[in-house]
C-alpha cells in the first residue's frame, strides 16, 4: 500500500515552554510494495515522521493517508488509533515483552483480533518458521539472544499480515557481524513478502544495501529521495552527497557546457565532468568526487590529460582492504583510496587522475 | 473510522481521573480550609482571618517549627536509608534468611502507632526502661544511656515505623533495573562499592527521593509519636501544637487546627512539586525492557555471614524486641517490667476478653473488610491514577499527582473532621462505604507511589508496542501494563491493606454503631491504658495483616510466574 | 361496708393501671422504636447497654467519641439535619454548649429525685450524676501508704523528683479545670497555690496528654506516683494501684447525661436515661468502670472512696483556659 504524508508538521514542546519543529511541512510518497529508508542524523525528526505515520505521534498539521485510507488529517479531523491502523513495527528496543513466552509475543496481534485458538497457532508458527525461530516457542522471550528477539520482534510484525511494516532502527543494537547477517536477511524476508516497508536508520550502509529507495532527512526536511545508487553516485545535495559517503568537494566555476563534457575552473586546475542540465557558464558550483574515484599514479606517466593533476602524499593511513590517503594538489588536499599493493608512501610526488564520468556536479 | 478528536492522549481519561481524585481529595481538605477562614468551629461562618493571625503570632512557633523539620528530615532520612540497605541486602545478594528480613523491614506497618510507640517507652524510658536498665547492668552506669523522651527518640521510632513505606518503595525499584548497568560498571574497571554509589543510587533516585517525599509528608502528619514521645520530652511539633489547640477547651477550634495545617499541606506540595521537577528527565531511568529483567545476585564472599549476623542483630533490637514487649504486655495482668512475678502471674484474661467482645470482633470484621476490598479498590484507582502521572506528562497528570496527595497531607488528627463535614452533606454517613471511601481518598498516595516508581522503570515501547499490534488502551492496560507493574501493584495492595487494617485518624472520627474498626477499639482500650487488651488486639492485628501480605506476595509471585 | 369495698379495689385499679400504663406505655414505644443510639464519651459502658438489652428488649448502641471530637462531631451531624443520637453523655461543660445550640431536650426523669439537689438543671435538660474524680495515684508496690502524700501540698516534696506523672497542663483543658479548682475549693489562700504550682514543677513531672495514659507510667514503675483518677484501680486491676488519703476534697469535672432534641427514638431515649440513672446501672458504672456517681449510696469498691468528699470543678471559659494555659506554660515549661 502506498502511504502518502503530505504538509506533515509536528512541533515538540518542553516543558518549560520550548518549541522544537521536528518536521517542517513534509511531503513524502511512499510507493506500494518496496523498501524505503528514512535516512538521516540523529535529531533530523525520521523516527518522529515513522511514529506519526504508525499513530504513535501526532502530527500538528497536515495529513497521511495509508493506501486509500486517511488515517490523520488536521482539515477533516480524523485520528486513527495506532492500533486500527493495520502496521506491523519492529522497535529499536525491540519492545518484547519480558513477562510472556514467545508465543505469546507473537501471538499478540492475533489474540488482539480474538483469532480462534488453532488459527492463532498455525499462524504463530509459520511466521516464527519464516524468521527461523521454530521450536523455541515456549522459552522466556528474555531467555533469548540479541539477535533471537529482533527475530521475535519481526515475527510479531509480521504475523498479523500487514500491508505495512515500520522498522525503526532495527539492528542498532547488534553487533557488527551479526548486524550485516541480519541485514541480508531482512532483505530476504522483505523481498519475499512484497510489503511496503519503512526503515529508519542513521547507518548508510543499511540505507544503501537495504532499500528499494532511500528519503535523506535533515532538520524536519526531506532533502532527497533516490534509489541508493542516485542517492550514492548522482546525489542533488551536498548534504546528501557528505552523509551518504565520503566525498571531496571542489568549489568552481561552470567555463563552457559543451556537448559531452563540462569544465569547471577550479583552484586546482579545470576539471572535466559529467553532463547536468541547467548549467550556464559563469556559474558557481561544486564538483562531487568519491575518494575511490581518484586513481592514483606513477608522477609523469600519464601527465597533461584530461583531469590529470600533478599531487603529493600528505597522509596515508592503512584500513585493511584499503588505505586511505590524502593527496595535495596546489593547494586542495583530495581524500583518496588506493589498493594497498600500490607501493608509494607519504610525502611522495605522484600523479593524479580522475574519470570524468565520476565527477559530479552539486546544484546547491 | 473516526474519532471525535485530533488527541489520541487519554485527555478524557484524565480529566476523568482528576475529576474523581478532586472529589475524593479536596472536598474534605476544602471544607477545612473554609472552617479556617470561618468565625464559629463548623465549615462555614463569616469570614475571619483572625485564626490564622492567631496561629502563626505563637511566638512559640519558630521552636516548634525547627523540631519539626529536625523530626520529619531525621525519621525520612533514618527510614530511606534503612530501607535501602535491607533492600539492597535482601534483593541484590545471598543473604541468607531472605523471607525473614523481608517480613521485618514490613513489620512495624502492621503494628498500631501507639502500641509501637509505647513498646519503646517500656524498653528505654530513662528511669526504668528494660534496655536502659539492662546496660546499667551491664556496663556498671549510674544513669540511664538512652532517653527515648527526645528528639533522637522521636527519630528512631517514627523512623521504624515508616520503614515500610520506604521498603516497599525502594525494593521493587531494585528488584526490577537492569543489572546489566551496575555490571557495565565493574567492568569499566570500577569496585563493586563504586558501582553501588556511581551507578546503582542514581539509577534508584526516583525511588529513593519518592520514600523521602513520602516519609517526611508521613512523618509531618504522625501523632503518635510525637505525643507519646514528644510531649513527655517536651519537644513539640506541628501535630502536638495542633492537638495543643484542639483539645485545649471543650470548644475544639479545627478551623483554627486547619490553620496550621495548611502549612503542612503547602509543604507537602512543595515536595511533592521538587520531587517532580527532580525526576522529571525520569527517561533516563528507563530499566524495564527486553534485555536484562532479573537482577543480577551479587555474591557477599566472607562478608555473607558477619553481614547478615550485624542486620540481625540490629533488627532484632529494632523490631522483634518490640514486638516480643508486646506479646509480653498482652500475657500480664497488668504492665510490669519482666520478673519472675510478673511470669508467675500470666494470664490469658485480655485475650480471653478481646476474643470474646462482640464490639471487637464486629471491629475485626469491619476492618478486614475494609482492607481488602478497600486496598483492592485502591489499588485499581492507584494503577489509572499512577499510569497517567508517569505516562501522560501534562500540566493534567501533574494537577492529578498533586491531587492524590491533597488529603494526605493535612494532619491526621484533623482530616477526619474534614471528611466529617464532607460526607455529613452525603446519604453516606454513618456508613461503612464512607469509611472505605475515606480510606482510599487519604492514603491513595501508598498506592500511587510504588506505582509510579514502577511505572518509571517500564520502558514505553513495550506499550507502544502493544498498540501497534493492535491492542487497545484498556487491552494494553491488563495484558502489557499490569502484569509488568505487578512488584509495584502487590506493594502497593499490600501498603494499603495494612493501612486500612489499623488506620485510626479518620476512623476515630467517622465510625458508628455498626461501623466499628480494630484501630477504634484499640484506641478506646488505650484511652484507658489498658495496654493487656491493647497489645492483645494490637497482636490479632498484627497477624492478620501478616497473612494478608503474605498471601498477597504468593499472589503476586504466582500471577508474574504464570503471565 | 360493702358498697365501698368494690369503690376502694376499683379506684385502687385505676390507679395502678395509670401509674403501670405510664412505664408501659413508654416500653411499647421504645420497643417499638426498637433501638436507642448513646453517645458518650464514658469508655466501658457495654454491660449497661447489654443489661438495658436484657432489661427491656430494645437494642442500645454506643458510640464512644472523645472530648476533642464530642462537640465538633455532634453540632456538625446536628446542623446538617443527621444527628444519630438520642441520647447524649459528655462531661457537663459540653453539654451546656449543646444545650445553647438547641441540640438537647428537657426531659426529667422520675428516678432523677433520687439525686442531690444541685445535680438537676433549672431547665430541666442536664442531669449530672457523676464526677470524673482525679486523685493522686500511687503504685504499692514501690511506695508504702505511710510515704504516700496527705495533702497535695505534699506532692511537691523533693523526694517526689523524677517520680511524677501527670496530664499536660498546658493543653489539657480538663487538668486546667482540676488545677483552677484546687485553687478554688482546696487551697485557703492564692499564695499557697501558686507555692504547689512552683513545687510540682519543680519536680519535673512527666507530661501525658491526657489522663488516659497516666496509670502507664505508675503501674512499670516509671514513675510510681501520679495526678490519676482512682477509677483505674478498678479498671487496671490487678496493678499495684492506689490513692492517696487526702484530707482534702477529691476534685472532678461533672459528668452529665441528656435527651436529644432531634432523637428518631425519644421514647427509647427516656427508658434509657431512666434506666441510666437507677442504682442498677449506676452499681454497674460504679463496679465496671470504677466511675463515682452521685446516686446515694452508690460507690466504687475503692477502699476508702466512701468516705472522701467529691466535689465538681466549676465550668471554664475558653479565655480562661487560654489565659491559664499560658500561665502554666510559664510555670511547668513545654
Amino acid at each position: 500500500m502506498e502511504i502518502k504524508v503530505s504538509a506533515l508538521t509536528k512541533i515538540f514542546r518542553s516543558p518549560s515552554g520550548e518549541e522544537v519543529r521536528a518536521l517542517k511541512e513534509v511531503d513524502l510518497t511512499i510507493p506500494a510494495n518496496r523498501i524505503f529508508t528514512l535516512l538521516g542524523p540523529s535529531g533530523c525528526g525520521k523516527t518522529t515522521l515513522l511514529r506519526c505515520i504508525v499513530g504513535l505521534e501526532v502530527p500538528d498539521s497536515g495529513e497521511i493517508a495509508i493506501g486509500d485510507t486517511v488515517v490523520w488529517s488536521k482539515k477533516q479531523r480524523i485520528f486513527i488509533p495506532p492500533n486500527k491502523r493495520g502496521i506491523g513495527m519492529v522497535f529499536q528496543t525491540y519492545a518484547i515483552w519480558p513477562h510472556m513466552t514467545v508465543f505469546d509475543n507473537v501471538a499478540y496481534p492475533l489474540q488482539v483480533r480474538r483469532l480462534p485458538r488453532e488459527e492463532i497457532r498455525r499462524r504463530v508458527r509459520e511466521t516464527l518458521k519464516f524468521v527461523k525461530l521454530e521450536g523455541l516457542e515456549n522459552r522466556p522471550a528474555t531467555a533469548l539472544s540479541g539477535g533471537q528477539q529482533q527475530r521475535v520482534a519481526l515475527a510479531r510484525a509480521l504475523v498479523s499480515e500487514p500491508k505495512v511494516i515500520l522498522f525503526d532502527e532495527p539492528l542498532s543494537n547488534l553487533d557488527a557481524k551479526l548486524r550485516e547477517e541480519t541485514r541480508r536477511e531482512l532483505r530476504r524476508f522483505l523481498t519475499e513478502l512484497r510489503i511496503t516497508a519503512v526503515y529508519v536508520t542513521h547507518d548508510r550502509l543499511e540505507a544503501l544495501t537495504l532499500s528499494d529507495l532511500v528519503a535523506v532527512m535533515r532538520e524536519g526536511v526531506v532533502v532527497e529521495v533516490g534509489t541508493p545508487l542516485d542517492i550514492y553516485f548522482r546525489p542533488k545535495h551536498k548534504f546528501v552527497a557528505d552523509f551518504i559517503g565520503k566525498a571531496n568537494f571542489i568549489e568552481g566555476t561552470v567555463e563552457s557546457t559543451s556537448e559531452d563534457l563540462i569544465r569547471v575552473v577550479t583552484p586546482m586546475g579545470p576539471i572535466a565532468c559529467r553532463r547536468a542540465e541547467g548549467l550556464t557558464p559563469g556559474q558557481r558550483v561544486t564538483v562531487c568526487v568519491r575518494p575511490e574515484a581518484i586513481a592514483i599514479d606513477r608522477p609523469g606517466d600519464t601527465s597533461g590529460g584530461t583531469n590529470t593533476f600533478r599531487g603529493r602524499v600528505v597522509s596515508l593511513l592503512f584500513v585493511g582492504e584499503n588505505y586511505e590517503g590524502e593527496v595535495a594538489v596546489g593547494k586542495t588536499i583530495l581524500a583518496i583510496k588506493t589498493n594497498p599493493a600500490f607501493p608509494i608512501g607519504e610525502g611522495e610526488e605522484v600523479s593524479v587522475y580522475i574519470d570524468p564520468a565520476q565527477c559530479h556536479i552539486l546544484m546547491e | 473510522m473516526r474519532m471525535s478528536g485530533l488527541r489520541p492522549r487519554i485527555s478524557p481519561l484524565t480529566f476523568t481521573f482528576v475529576l474523581i481524585v478532586g472529589c475524593l481529595t479536596v472536598g474534605p481538605v476544602l471544607m477545612l480550609i473554609l472552617g479556617s477562614f470561618s468565625r464559629g468551629i463548623g465549615a462555614f461562618g463569616v469570614f475571619t482571618v483572625e485564626k490564622y493571625i492567631r496561629v502563626y503570632t505563637d511566638p512559640s512557633l519558630p521552636k516548634i517549627l525547627l523540631n519539626t523539620a529536625a523530626f520529619t528530615v531525621g525519621s525520612s532520612l533514618f527510614a530511606t536509608a534503612l530501607a535501602l540497605i535491607l533492600a539492597y541486602l535482601n534483593v541484590r545478594t545471598d543473604i541468607p534468611l531472605k523471607g525473614l528480613f523481608h517480613l521485618i523491614s514490613i513489620t512495624p506497618m502492621m503494628i498500631p502507632h501507639i502500641v509501637f510507640a509505647t513498646s519503646w517507652v517500656l524498653l528505654l524510658n530513662p528511669s526504668n526502661g528494660i534496655l536502659n536498665l539492662l546496660l546499667r547492668e551491664v556496663l556498671g552506669l549510674k544513669s540511664s544511656p538512652f532517653d527515648i523522651y527526645s528528639l533522637g527518640g522521636m527519630i528512631l521510632v517514627e523512623g521504624l515505623l515508616d520503614l515500610p513505606i520506604a521498603y516497599l518503595i525502594i525494593a521493587p525499584a531494585m528488584a526490577s533495573f537492569d543489572a546489566a548497568l551496575e555490571e557495565a560498571a565493574w567492568v569499566s574497571g570500577g569496585s563493586k562499592f563504586r558501582a553501588l554509589r556511581r551507578v546503582t543510587f542514581p539509577i534508584l533516585r526516583p525511588a529513593i527521593l519518592a520514600s523521602l517525599a513520602l516519609v517526611i509528608v508521613r512523618s509531618l502528619a504522625a501523632f503518635a509519636v510525637p505525643s507519646v514521645i514528644g510531649m513527655p520530652g517536651r519537644v513539640y511539633v506541628l501535630t502536638t501544637y495542633i492537638y495543643r489547640l484542639i483539645s485545649l477547651g471543650f470548644m475544639p477550634d479545627y478551623g483554627r487546627a486547619a490553620a496550621v495545617g495548611v502549612s503542612v499541606l503547602v509543604t507537602s506540595t512543595v515536595l511533592v512539586y521538587v520531587y517532580r521537577r527532580l525526576t522529571a528527565r525520569s527517561e533516563r531511568y528507563v530499566t524495564i525492557s527486553a534485555r536484562g529483567y532479573k537482577p543480577a545476585i551479587i555474591g557477599l564472599g566472607r562478608w555473607r555471614y558477619p553481614l547478615s549476623f550485624l542486620t540481625s542483630l540490629l533488627f532484632l533490637v529494632l523490631i522483634v524486641i518490640p514486638v516480643l514487649v508486646l506479646l509480653y504486655v498482652s500475657l500480664i495482668p497488668y504492665v510490669m517490667p519482666p520478673s519472675a512475678k510478673a511470669f508467675s502471674m500470666m494470664t490469658l484474661k485480655h485475650w480471653n476478653y478481646v476474643l470474646h467482645d462482640p464490639l471487637s470482633l464486629r471491629a475485626l470484621r469491619n476492618s478486614v473488610f475494609l482492607a481488602l476490598v478497600g486496598a483492592t479498590l485502591g489499588i485499581l484507582l492507584s494503577t489509572f491514577v499512577s499510569y497517567i502521572i508517569v505516562r501522560v506528562k501534562s500540566a493534567g497528570s501533574a494537577l492529578l499527582e498533586s491531587l492524590a496527595f491533597f488529603s494526605f497531607s493535612f494532619p491526621g488528627l484533623v482530616i477526619g473532621i474534614g471528611f466529617m463535614w464532607f460526607f455529613v452533606r452525603t446519604p453516606l454517613y454513618a456508613t461503612i462505604w464512607a469509611l472505605l471511601i475515606g480510606y482510599i481518598a487519604t492514603y491513595l498516595p501508598y498506592g500511587i507511589r510504588p506505582l509510579t516508581s514502577t511505572f518509571i522503570q517500564i520502558s514505553e515501547d513495550l506499550e507502544e508496542a502493544s498498540k501497534v499490534a493492535g491492542g487497545g488502551f484498556l487491552y494494553t492496560f491488563r495484558r502489557i501494563v499490569v502484569p509488568l507493574a505487578i512488584p509495584g501493584i502487590v506493594s502497593g495492595w499490600i501498603l494499603m491493606a495494612s493501612m486500612f487494617l489499623r488506620e485510626l485518624s479518620l476512623s476515630a472520627v467517622l465510625s458508628r454503631p455498626g461501623t466499628e474498626v480494630l484501630a477504634v477499639q484499640i484506641l478506646r482500650f488505650a484511652d484507658d491504658s489498658l495496654w493487656g487488651q491493647v497489645s492483645a488486639l494490637g497482636i490479632v492485628m498484627i497477624a492478620l495483616s501478616t497473612t494478608m501480605v503474605t498471601l498477597a506476595t504468593l499472589v503476586g509471585k504466582h500471577i508474574g510466574k504464570s503471565k | 361496708m360493702k358498697r365501698w369495698v368494690p369503690a376502694l379495689v376499683g379506684l385502687l385499679m385505676c390507679l395502678s393501671f395509670v401509674a403501670f400504663s405510664h412505664g408501659d406505655e413508654l416500653l411499647q414505644k421504645a420497643l417499638q422504636e426498637g433501638k436507642v443510639v448513646f453517645y458518650a464519651n464514658i469508655t466501658a459502658v457495654e454491660p449497661i447497654m447489654e443489661a438495658f438489652y436484657e432489661k427491656y428488649g430494645v437494642v442500645a448502641e454506643y458510640t464512644r467519641i472523645s472530648t476533642s471530637k464530642y462537640l465538633p462531631t455532634v453540632l456538625t451531624e446536628f446542623g446538617a439535619g443527621k444527628l444519630l443520637a438520642d441520647v447524649l453523655q459528655a462531661p457537663v461543660p459540653i453539654l451546656e454548649i449543646l444545650k445553647k445550640q438547641g441540640v438537647l431536650a428537657p426531659y426529667t426523669s422520675p428516678v432523677a429525685s433520687a439525686y442531690p439537689e444541685w445535680t438537676m438543671d433549672p431547665d430541666g435538660i442536664i442531669q449530672i450524676f457523676g464526677i470524673e474524680y482525679v486523685g493522686i495515684i500511687y503504685n504499692k508496690d514501690v511506695i508504702s501508704p505511710e510515704e504516700a502524700p496527705k495533702r497535695y501540698q505534699d506532692l511537691t516534696d523533693p523526694k517526689w523528683y523524677g517520680k511524677i506523672v501527670m496530664p499536660n497542663p498546658t493543653s489539657h483543658a480538663t487538668t486546667i479545670s482540676w488545677l483552677i479548682g484546687l485553687k478554688e475549693k482546696v487551697f485557703e489562700t492564692e499564695d499557697e497555690w501558686w507555692d504547689f504550682l512552683q513545687g510540682l514543677a519543680a519536680n519535673e513531672p512527666l507530661f501525658v496528654k491526657s489522663f488516659g495514659p497516666t496509670p502507664g507510667p505508675i503501674e512499670t514503675g516509671e514513675r510510681p506516683i501520679g495526678i490519676s483518677m482512682p477509677k483505674y484501680i478498678i479498671t487496671h486491676a490487678p496493678a499495684p494501684l492506689d490513692w492517696a488519703r487526702l484530707e482534702q476534697p477529691l476534685l472532678g469535672t461533672p459528668r452529665g447525661i441528656a435527651l436529644s432534641s432531634v432523637a428518631a427514638h425519644p421514647n427509647a431515649a427516656k427508658l434509657f436515661i431512666d434506666y441510666w440513672l437507677s442504682e442498677e446501672a449506676m452499681k454497674l458504672l460504679v463496679t465496671n468502670v470504677g466511675e463515682y456517681v452521685l446516686y446515694p449510696g452508690v460507690y466504687p469498691p475503692i477502699e476508702g472512696i466512701k468516705d472522701a468528699t467529691v466535689l465538681p470543678v466549676r465550668t471554664l471559659s475558653e479565655e480562661e483556659l487560654e489565659y491559664w494555659a499560658e500561665k502554666f506554660r510559664e510555670i511547668f515549661g513545654g
